[in-house]
């Protein structure tokens, strides 16, 4: 499969130079002319009713241009689903955390614009508040949205086979508790958007997302304009990690603010900002019970996740979900049982993100472990026993295609020395396994397929028109790299237009991996048409069939006889100057049951590929101060195909300092009344370059028929079974099951001293 | 986040900025580094109108030495002192500490030992935006009367993070404070007050000038905690200094333990390194015992306001101390 001549390649990505030379422009860049400077007020209440608010002195400050609050709005709700419309823009009646929109300014600069929160009199009634989700379910005041008396929002409950049944007849059953608080993501970038109304009424806006047309649409709806009126244009993104994934209501303020000041608008976060008013990953509560026969396959689970929901559904039912989907793509279970609760609390939003679960599946595995040692088993065999096997189908009925699993395994074994050093290692180093697999995208209705266009211009140099995004994980250059595979031509005679509502269709967004898969595979269709068309003229020049013909370094020639050969550019020249077109479209849609539903009806293809991970971790603790030391991580990740080993690599990298490094030693967050107390990057510990391991990737290529090249997707079930392998890694180098993550240096060392004060010869 | 409006001087001589420091008194602040200060600005947690900047003040940049001890100008920027081999092999639990202090580019930059010791006490419900810091009462620091730390507490227990202060203080240093027409020294240990929302017995009008680290012939070391390798505060850090005995070089003749991160001020723990006098460098199990003295000492100081559990920060101060005196006791010995 190496015939070709720039997918597989180790290529610098197109979008590195612009951005390693301070080049390339965020949102927190542009600069419009007359552009005004927007902030947003928000409640230092968690939970508390808005009796008034009087923006008579801010709108009275010399140099405010426009001040808005829920008035000004159509009041309309958002929700990710029709049935979870829950939040208001700007509220007028309730907040419901610390850092709820209750209004916004423009003025001529920061300073004025600032002066002018102040002068935003709100008054409240502060109302009860609650802040852990067991302390919400129960809760007997006020619940925090009124529809929903016992704070519950999403109840997610899937079932398939006979599983009290086969808890009766399994040979060995345990239950076990895993929480763990929540993560942010911490994007390099911080939340900023631009807005500008033209004199259409069209609405032009900038900010980071993880796909414009998820943007456009509710944006439209909450202005009651047509969609086309709705202009989301691209620009560099530093990050998202599904957190820019859905409207942000100062996408909407920002833009309602010049609306009313007839002028653009800027609103630039602050890293607090970003840290409590976007998105944040959802703090869990899993239990676990699972029953195995006597080699250790799993023959019943029940899990039953709480997740700490925050003050509105946000992505709910998704993310109630995929911790388990995630669990049944892994590991086959003969049958499964799980109830999964999201639960409305005064705490800022939560919402996707890449390591989503982390309690989840970290603990999953630290029971597989326990089972294994009961049954006398080694971790690595456990798992080859229960893990996913191609052609099998999920519990929840969608068939898995390509499968290298029990490869990654093995590879990632070897390069780890983990049999040599497994058991044999002293105290205080330990080695662990953590293996996941994740959903190449999902159904995800009218915007679940992708289309692209392509266009020669007389140069002989391509424009391909996409919806993709680039968040900043490559997926410009994934798309350059494609369409100049498939139409012979050069990286660089590649121009792409890309994630703007305007230009370009309909697209999933970097949602759910499916950039590659889905936005990806359209492009290649395109361009194979293109192709097509090139291949006909070019044909007629050389007086040859069509189908003789291959492209390759802007040449398109007769794969006999290469000599025998024209240039792209004259074949373009000539199907100009002859009206003869040869651009073309293409797009592709993922066969997935449509009828497939997150809670009414959770069961069906939830789509064509998944990927496979193993990741391999080797630890030294100090048992004096509970620090961990990582020696080694090896990441091991069935993609389907590379289409860019080194991007791969960077992503697998990425993946293991924020799911393993940081989701798993250092990363949470910590409260006071709903207050957060460390929302910044001195406080929020991040690892830094240098608190990194060394880290060896291996690609395991088992090209998946359904995907471009057969690639699926890349880094997503590492960021996963990284933070399985951390866990697994600590428990094993201080002989205790660690229950409660990330594993902070106090837990750590709790657990040594609890260990050495228990009587000798206890079963560990 | 905004720095607010101030008017800016920038003397060039000693007795400038100490007469601009007597006319505006507490409306001024010094800038060194502005590693601290800005910070806080920008935070809306002071509001100077004045800022004196001792940018242009070469004369207060300096490390020297005299047959008494090592003189640190107060504007020395930390690179200095952690390049310099005098402060390395006199003052090692200075270089050690100015090491850690937040990452390279901010020693290389702008950061200054004046700064480190005389940056401001920190506390994680304070060291927070306006927006955080409001809808809830005001602390003691903030002019309130509750203390978010600690229940019913009657004063501020911010803590004191300073890695600098807490080595030099170990090294027994002294500082000299200047103001117009008078100068005056002052033991570092002496220095402090018993409540975080002033943490240094200074007066307004005075300037640091200077830091002398007296030669007592010993050795030092330094070792602290943080969550990640660079950029972070510690959590927990000890600074010792080992004497030999004049007679028997094997034996300890004086020891200055100091415990910094754990109180409002480095905890200067007299009576534990009373009890290593007489004890010899290889006596680990005295060491053993007055780190897990020290522990208890410095324990009841500390409240949970920097991140990691009060309880862990307590344990630490254990292998702190007990690293740092192992470190310094076979320095001595080799
Ligand atoms: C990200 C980050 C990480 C940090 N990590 C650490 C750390 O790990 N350990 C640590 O100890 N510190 C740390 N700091 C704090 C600070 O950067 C250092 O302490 C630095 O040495 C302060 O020096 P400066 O010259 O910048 O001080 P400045 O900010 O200029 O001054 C600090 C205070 O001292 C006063 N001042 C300064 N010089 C004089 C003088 N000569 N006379 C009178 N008053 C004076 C100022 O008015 C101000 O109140 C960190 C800071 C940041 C931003
Ligand atoms: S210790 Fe108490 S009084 Fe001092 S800053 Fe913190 S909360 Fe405020």
């Amino acid at each position: 499969m190496s015939d070709y001549t720039i997918i597989g390649k180790r290529m610098p990505r197109i979008d590195s130079r612009a951005k390693v030379m301070g080049k390339a422009k965020f949102t927190a860049d542009l600069k419009l002319p007359g552009m005004l400077v927007g902030k947003i007020k928000r409640s230092p209440y968690a939970h508390a009713r808005i009796l008034n608010i009087d923006t008579s002195k801010a709108e009275a400050l010399p140099g405010v241009k426009s001040v808005v609050t829920g008035k000004d709005t159509e009041g309309v709700k958002w929700g990710v689903f029709s049935y979870t419309r829950d939040q208001q823009f700007i509220q007028m009646e309730k907040v419901r955390y610390i850092g709820d929109e209750v209004a916004g300014v423009a003025a001529v600069d920061e300073e004025t614009a600032l002066e002018a929160l102040d002068l935003i009199e709100v008054e409240y009634e502060e109302l009860p508040a609650v802040f852990e989700s067991m302390e919400a379910l129960a809760s007997q005041t006020e619940p925090i949205h009124e529809d929903f008396p016992n704070n519950i929002n999403v109840h997610i409950n899937i079932e398939t086979g006979e599983v009290d049944e086969n808890f009766k007849r399994a040979h060995y059953v345990r239950e076990d508790t895993f929480v763990a608080p929540e993560d942010s993501y911490f994007m390099a970038e911080p939340y900023a958007v631009a807005a500008r109304f033209d004199y259409d009424g069209c609405l032009e806006i900038w900010c980071p997302n993880g796909g414009p047309h998820m943007k456009s649409k509710p944006l439209s709806n909450a202005f009651k304009i047509p969609l086309h009126q709705v202009k989301v244009r691209k620009i560099t993104i530093g990050g998202a990690f599904g957190g820019r994934s859905e409207i942000c209501p100062a996408d909407y303020i920002c833009a309602l603010l010049a609306k009313k000041a007839d002028k653009p608008v800027k609103i630039e976060f602050t890293r607090e900002e970003n840290s409590i008013a976007t998105r944040q990953g959802h703090a869990m509560i899993t239990t676990h019970k699972t029953g195995v026969d006597k080699d250790g396959r799993v023959l019943a689970r029940e899990t039953t996740c709480y997740l700490d929901g925050g003050a509105y559904i946000s992505t709910g039912p998704i993310a109630v979900s995929v911790p388990f989907l995630s669990m049944e793509q892994v590991y086959r279970m003969e049958s499964v049982r799980y109830n999964g609760y999201s639960i409305y609390t005064n705490k800022p939003i939560r919402g996707m993100i890449r390591t989503h679960g982390r309690c989840f599946a970290a603990g999953l595995d630290t029971q597989l472990d326990m089972i294994a040692e009961h049954l006398g088993i080694d971790p690595v065999e456990m798992r080859l026993r229960n893990v996913r096997k191609p052609g099998e189908h999920t519990n929840t009925k969608s068939k898995v295609g390509s499968c290298a699993m029990d490869e990654t395994i093995h590879k990632a074994v070897e390069r780890s020395g983990f049999k040599d050093k497994w058991g044999k290692l002293p105290p205080f180093h330990g080695i662990g396994i953590g293996t996941n697999a994740v959903q190449v995208g999902f159904p995800m209705g009218i915007r679940g397929g992708s289309q692209s266009f392509i266009k020669f211009n007389e140069d002989g140099e391509a424009t391909v028109m996409s919806g993709v995004v680039d968040n900043g994980q490559g997926n410009d250059n994934m798309l350059v790299q494609i369409a100049a595979e498939e139409l012979g031509l050069l990286p660089e005679d590649i121009h792409l237009v890309s994630a703007d509502t305007e230009t370009t269709s309909s697209d999933p967004g970097s949602y759910s991996q499916v950039s590659t898969f889905v936005g990806g595979q359209a492009v290649q269709i395109a361009a194979a048409n293109c192709r097509k068309k090139l291949f006909e003229v070019a044909a007629k020049v050389l007086k040859v069939k069509a189908d003789t013909l291959a492209a390759k370094n802007r040449l398109i020639f007769v794969k006999d006889n290469p000599e025998k050969s024209i240039p792209i550019k004259k074949v373009v020249r000539i199907s100009l100057t002859n009206f003869n077109s040869v651009n073309a479209e293409g797009g592709y849609w993922p066969k997935v049951d449509m009828k497939r539903e997150w809670v009414s009806n959770p069961y069906g293809q939830m789509c064509e590929a998944f990927s496979f991970g193993t990741t391999i971790v080797e630890v030294k603790v100090d048992p004096d101060t509970g620090q961990v030391e990582v020696l080694n991580a090896t990441a091991c990740q069935d993609v389907g195909k590379a289409l860019n080993p080194l991007v791969l690599e960077g992503q697998f990298e990425g993946a293991i300092a924020m799911g393993g490094q940081g989701g798993m030693l250092t990363e949470y967050h910590e409260w006071k009344d709903g207050r957060c107390l460390n929302p910044t990057m001195l406080d929020y510990k991040l690892p830094l370059a240098c608190d990194m391991p060394n880290i060896d990737t291996i690609i395991v290529e088992s090209i998946e028929p359904k995907g471009p090249y057969g690639a699926k997707e890349a880094g997503m079930s590492i960021a996963m079974s990284a933070a399985q392998g951390y866990s697994a890694a600590v428990s094993n180098a201080i002989g205790v099951y660690m229950d409660s993550f990330p594993l902070t240096p106090d837990k750590i060392l709790a657990a040594i001293k609890e260990k050495k004060s228990r009587p000798q010869n206890k079963e560990s | 986040m905004r720095l607010p409006r101030f008017d800016y001087f920038g003397p060039d001589t000693l007795d400038a900025a100490l007469e601009l420091l007597a006319t505006h008194k507490e409306e001024a602040k010094i800038l060194a580094g502005g590693t601290d200060l800005l910070v806080r600005m920008k935070k809306g947690l002071l509001n100077p109108k004045v800022l004196i900047s001792l940018k242009a003040l070469n004369g207060l940049s300096y490390i020297k030495k005299d047959d008494e001890g090592i003189k640190i100008g107060a504007r020395t920027p930390l690179a200095d002192i952690i390049s310099s081999d005098l402060i390395q092999i006199q003052a090692t639990a200075l270089s050690q500490a100015c090491e850690k202090i937040g990452a390279v580019t901010l020693q290389h930059y702008r950061g200054t030992i004046g700064g480190n010791i005389l940056q401001d006490n920190r506390c994680h419900h304070y060291n927070q935006s306006k927006f955080h810091r409001s809808g809830r009462q005001a602390c003691h620091k903030e002019g309130g009367k509750i203390c978010y730390a600690r229940d019913e507490s009657d004063r501020c227990n911010s803590t004191c993070q300073s890695d600098g202060a807490t080595a030099l203080m170990a090294l027994g240093a002294k500082i000299i404070l200047a103001s117009a027409g008078h100068e005056r020294t002052v033991d570092l240990e002496n220095f402090y007050t018993t409540d975080g929302i002033m943490p240094f017995a200074m007066e307004p009008h005075e300037l640091l000038k200077e830091i002398f680290i007296p030669f007592q012939g010993g050795q030092s070391a330094y070792h602290r905690l943080a969550f990640r390798s660079a950029i972070d505060y510690p959590i927990v850090c000890a600074g010792v200094l080992l004497t030999p005995s004049l007679t028997q070089k094997d034996e300890i003749e004086g020891a200055r333990i100091v415990v910094g991160a754990m109180g409002r001020s480095p905890l200067f723990l007299a009576g534990e390194s009373a009890g290593l006098k007489g004890k010899k460098f290889t006596d680990f199990a005295a060491f053993q015992t007055a780190a897990d003295a020290a522990m208890n000492s410095a324990a009841t100081f500390a409240v949970h306001n920097v991140g990691g559990t009060l309880e862990y920060r307590r344990a630490m101060v254990s292998p702190m101390v007990f690293r740092a005196l192992k470190e310094a006791a076979q320095a001595a010995d080799r």
